[in-house]
């Protein structure tokens, strides 16, 4: 069953912040009205299952099995990446959901991070609302071997909507959509936002900065709790990502350590325990493979210098090939 | 739900609250824009210097070395503070232009106009590049379209910067947005140079023709029509905009929000696009509408204009520091890139 996907794109710029559900999702092409029926719609353009490429018949997994339909053998990836290294990490400073961007390690991270997924197909992309995770995915996305251009989509106003939109039937299935959303925001740390961690010490007291840390449910002067971050992030997972998934689509989320280990509690089962335990290496790309309605671990994927022939899974392991024969 | 209107008034709001967030003790110099535009541009018509300008200019030729003779400006106050405090008497403040350099579409020949299409690895070593050339003139506030190739591109150059400022993205599309993204330390505001994104700096809207490659558009519409589109002043692609409406918002934004800024002595650093840059080219070199539609302006190399007394200087493209040249822009940008020698010795 397809949903469809309303959402809210709330980028960097005139847009509203608050999450509204009934949001359109427009990609933006011309379609005449009798088809604005957002199921077919959004399977004509944004399913990989059409495209007019010669890989067309390996893109999909389902493909493999010559069937078109919606399968439930469909297995489809899930890429996780936590942005590296930003200007406020190098001065540890806290930062939250203050805007600041990548350093010059963060960018390579970033580069690296796109080296080791360059094999894995990617249909959507999800990043937070902040430039350190959108600057992440589309440094990535520059290693991808599949030329599909990712571009982000923009639906804060009709304006933003009208402006942004493409007129090429060819160059959008050659497009991957990209979403923002602040729920993929990093955990908001209230007053602490842009405090050394000494400053920090000296003003509220070491255990009491240490708790709000490390605990689960104890949120930071006017700030979020880990619990409240997963919430918002895990929802939305729920409501937009999870869909796109088991539709068949292969996405790739970058965000940030709260919001990332908010989310695998969920794809994991994880108590809030271990949670609090789970620490989240940057720029290294988690895979996981959804099949049948559940997540299957599938660690990090090894770059593609590295002398392993790794397949993780014989769906994959063929796109790999597909895309080693082609010129590129 | 928001309409144009309102796009635009996010764009004005979006400024001004990054003025309140940040405590500045400036006062947006309203009545020092009137002032200003005097003898500057009206809105529509340009005044022409036609014997200075011919044929195709092309802004990326670097400055020769041979151009060393520093202009010296009578100090008659005291060295700038890296900080860009306010200092109206004799206050120059420097303004850079960048252009973001080759998007994936660009490498496709696509038409992209206002579609978000990021960078290729091309533009991102572009924008390195271009960083490494500003990485010694100061940067108070930086303005970017809100097209994530523009603000990579800055982000990018950013971080080759020798003053170790760092920029933070403002966010101000609502209560929410504003709230969850404060900061909570002085200290760190002041070494914060803040982001404004907006629309208005976005590169043309190509209407139609977004998406499409060149040949399948001389195939739809006709060779001459495309031409027409592409290098005239006045006229639109179908259900986009002409270069003439592109500069309409593009120069009043840079009226009402950037000027401002240049006026209270911040330095400040525009990322953009081809079209938005022209048209506000053209209103700091007073072009006429047939000068710039043969400016061509190159990719990721930055342009740098004096701000002062009013006027805009320009200065050309700066050089790399691992040039020869004892390039000083002006005496204060020249104190500014002793003080960052220093700072690193």
């Amino acid at each position: 069953m397809f949903h469809f996907i309303g959402l809210l794109s709330p980028g960097l710029m005139a847009s509203t912040f608050l999450y509204q559900p009934t949001a359109r999702y427009s990609y933006g092409i011309d379609v005449p009205a009798s088809s604005r029926n957002f199921g077919s719609f959004s399977l004509r353009f944004l399913s990989p299952r059409f495209p007019t490429n010669a890989t067309r018949s390996v893109l999909h997994p389902s493909s493999l099995s010559n069937s078109h339909s919606l399968s439930s053998e469909s297995e489809s990836s899930l890429i996780l990446i936590r942005h590296g290294e930003s200007l406020w990490n190098e001065k540890n400073l806290f930062t939250g959901c203050c805007d600041v961007p990548l350093t010059k390690r963060g960018v390579e991270e970033a580069i690296e991070a796109g080296k080791r997924i360059s094999y894995i197909p990617v249909d959507m992309i999800f990043t937070s609302a902040l430039i350190r995770a959108q600057m992440t995915a589309m440094l990535a996305m520059t290693q991808h071997r599949q030329k599909k251009v990712p571009i982000i989509i923009h639906n804060e106003s009709e304006q933003a909507t009208t402006w942004t939109r493409v007129y090429s039937g060819k160059t959008m299935q050659q497009s991957i959509p990209v979403i923002t959303a602040w729920q993929l925001n990093e955990r908001m740390y209230g007053e602490l936002q842009g405090l050394n961690k000494e400053e920090t010490a000296e003003r509220y007291g070491k255990e009491k900065v240490y708790e709000w840390r490390r605990s689960y449910d104890i949120p930071p002067p006017k700030g979020e709790s880990l619990e409240m971050c997963s919430q918002r992030a895990v929802a939305y997972f729920k409501e937009f990502i999870e869909p796109q998934l088991k539709s068949g689509k292969h996405v790739m989320l970058a965000a940030h350590g709260n919001s990332l280990r908010s989310i695998i509690m969920y794809l994991e089962k994880l108590t809030s325990q271990e949670v609090t335990d789970l620490e989240l290496s940057t720029g290294i790309p988690l895979l996981y493979i959804y099949k049948e309605g559940k997540f299957m671990s599938r660690g990090s994927p090894v770059g593609p210098s590295e002398a392993d022939v790794y397949a993780y899974t014989q769906n994959l392991a063929v796109y790999r090939q597909q895309l080693e024969e082609m010129p590129h | 739900m928001a309409t144009e209107a309102c796009c635009q008034a996010i764009g004005i709001l979006q400024s001004h609250s990054f003025l309140n967030n940040f405590n500045h003790h400036q006062k947006l110099q309203i009545n020092l824009v009137k002032f200003v535009t005097r003898d500057c541009l009206s809105s529509n018509g340009l005044s022409s210097r036609g014997s200075n300008y011919s044929g195709q200019r092309n802004y990326g030729i670097v400055r020769s070395s041979a151009s060393q003779t520093s202009v010296v400006d009578p100090v008659s106050s005291p060295s700038r503070s890296n900080t860009g405090e306010t200092n109206k008497k004799s206050s120059e403040a420097a303004l850079i232009l960048i252009r973001h350099g080759e998007s994936l579409w660009n490498e496709k020949n696509l038409f992209t106009g206002c579609v978000d299409v990021p960078l290729s690895k091309k533009g991102i070593d572009e924008a390195i590049e271009a960083g490494k050339r500003i990485s010694s003139i100061p940067v108070d506030v930086i303005f970017t379209s809100a097209l994530i190739r523009a603000q990579m591109t800055a982000m990018l150059a950013m971080t080759q910067h020798r003053r170790k400022k760092v920029p933070i993205v403002m966010h101000n599309q609502s209560e929410q947005a504003r709230t969850w993204s404060q900061v909570f330390s002085e200290d760190t505001k002041k070494q914060s140079i803040p982001v404004v994104a907006s629309w208005q700096l976005n590169e043309r809207m190509y209407g139609e023709l977004q998406g499409l490659n060149k040949q399948e558009t001389a195939d739809r519409y006709g060779k001459e029509q495309v031409h027409e589109w592409r290098r005239s002043y006045d006229i639109p692609p179908p259900n986009g905009e002409s270069l003439e409406m592109c500069a309409e918002r593009a120069v009043a934004y840079f009226r009402d929000q950037i000027e401002p800024q240049l006026l209270s002595g911040k330095n400040v650093m525009i990322a953009a696009h081809g079209n938005s840059l022209r048209s506000i080219i053209m209103y700091l070199d007073k072009l006429t509408s047939q000068e710039v539609i043969s400016l061509e302006l190159s990719t990721g190399i930055p342009m740098l204009y004096i701000f002062k007394e009013g006027r805009f200087i320009r200065r050309g493209s700066p050089i790399g520091p691992s040039e020869a040249g004892v390039y000083a822009y002006t005496r204060h940008l020249a104190l500014y890139r002793q003080k960052l020698d220093e700072m690193f010795q």
